[in-house]
């Protein structure tokens, strides 16, 4: 069961900070937008990070922490936003929603690495 | 020339040696960019995209008033969105002009008075007024993410300019929606597939995954440059949109077998091009960046967003709540 979940419609991003992660010595799942990590979470409760971009087809990002907060009532994993977006109106709604932190792309690995690590437990 | 401000692409179809003088200097000083091509290679030049903002023809281009009527009917049956303007010898008037010439042209001139030349440039080409803080705020980002992008490979930008080509550059192309208060259209980003394809080889080849790029690996790559792109160029320029407010929206229409793509709009189009190069194999991508503001634009209402007091969080850097 993986420990950290990264969530992106681009591959280009999931194999960037998947890849990263792992030759970090994390262990990690992907998933392509809000819909299939809702299920990917769903099929593994342990999860403790989920890594996320907002601005993604079939179930956005921000959408997607509202519904692992309410339909699935895991108020425990950890998320980190990792987006383009950066306006305050964007970052209140994911603070509401429970969101961790926030990163505005580009992902810089080494800049995050040990608090992923820490989150990731 | 005015260095900030972008240039615009004007083809040069006048061989009179005295006037080539005039032409040179009008165009420094309009910031225009003459480009001569030779005549048996004029429409295979047209119908690729060398991002032109207008033509200038003498009346006599090809040997008399005739042939240079027949060539301004060719340029406008391929290439009806490029404004032309004839140079006169003797009088600034159409009158005296077939009536099938006198439909295409948008002007005529005399060396003697280029007034009517530069009213020509200034309504068709430089209509819309592009802030200096735009066009140097978007060269910023977009080279910051192809270098985030393409950390191997060294990135060159030719000058911005102003185009009326409505003919798309290479196969692959990404486009996005541009919303603010002050302006709405779109931001296209578009290459050639084939180089790309091979650029990407080239990155696999120093790793472990065995197979080669295709164009889904160049489609993902491409939509998370403009994705990026658009969502700095949006942190920066674009604020919040008014929900409450209608939008109204335009059809788009692309015509893949004559590789156009139209906004409904007649606007020129602010262009950039970069080149991103591998310096050892000397293999190079050119890409083409188009902002087109087909559905509103306000430049007097364009501001720069301010970071937010006490931000000091930058990109990359993780804000914890």
């Amino acid at each position: 069961m993986a420990k950290i979940l990264v969530v992106d419609d681009s591959s280009t991003v999931r194999d960037e900070v998947a890849g990263f992660l792992k030759k970090n010595g994390l262990d990690v799942d992907t998933a392509v937008d809000g819909k299939d990590g809702l299920a990917k979470l769903k099929a593994s409760p342990g999860t403790k990070l989920v890594i996320s971009d907002v601005n993604m087809p079939n179930m956005d990002g921000l959408t997607m922490v509202e519904k692992i907060r309410g339909e699935l009532a895991n108020t425990t994993v950890n998320v980190i936003m990792l987006t383009t977006e950066s306006s305050p109106a964007m970052k209140e709604r994911g603070k509401a929603a429970g969101v961790k932190g926030w990163i505005v792309k580009p992902f810089k690995g080494e800049a995050v690495l040990e608090t992923f690590r820490k989150l990731a437990g | 020339m005015n260095d900030t401000k972008p240039v615009s692409k004007v083809l040069v179809l006048d061989d009179d040696l005295l006037h080539a003088d005039t032409i040179k200097r009008f165009c420094d000083e309009n910031n225009l960019v003459g480009v001569k091509v030779r005549k048996s290679r004029l429409l295979s030049v047209l119908r690729a995209n060398i991002d032109l903002g207008a033509i200038l023809l003498h009346e006599s281009y090809g040997g008399s008033l005739d042939e240079a009527a027949a060539i301004a009917n060719r340029i406008y049956a391929v290439r009806p969105e490029l404004p032309i303007i004839m140079r006169r010898e003797r009088r600034a008037t159409m009158d005296d002009l077939p009536e099938s010439l006198r439909q295409i042209l948008c002007a005529v001139y005399v060396a003697s008075d280029i007034t009517p030349l530069r009213d020509v440039i200034d309504k068709y080409i430089f209509s819309l007024d592009y802030p200096n803080a735009l066009v140097r705020g978007i060269s910023e980002i977009s080279e910051s993410m192809l270098t985030t992008l393409f950390k191997e490979l060294t990135i060159a930008s030719e000058r911005p300019s102003i185009v009326r080509d409505r003919i798309i550059f290479g196969e692959v192309f990404s486009l996005i929606a541009l919303e603010s208060a002050w302006c709405r259209g779109y931001m296209m980003i578009q290459a050639e597939e084939e180089p790309l394809l091979a650029l990407l080889d080239q990155r696999r080849s120093g790793s472990s995954s065995a197979a080669s790029a295709d164009f889904r690996d160049l489609n993902d790559l491409l939509g998370e440059l403009t994705n990026m792109i658009w969502g700095a160029f949006k942190n920066r320029f674009l604020g919040e949109v008014d929900p409450t407010r209608a939008q109204v929206q335009v059809p788009l229409l692309v015509n893949h077998r004559q590789k156009y793509i139209s906004f409904g709009s007649d606007n020129p189009q602010l262009c950039f091009v970069y080149e991103l190069t591998d310096e050892q194999s000397g293999r190079s991508v050119k890409l083409h960046q188009r902002f087109v503001f087909s559905l509103s634009w306000s430049p007097e209402a364009f501001s720069e967003i301010a970071e937010q007091p006490g931000a000091t969080v930058g990109a990359g850097e993780l804000d914890l709540f």
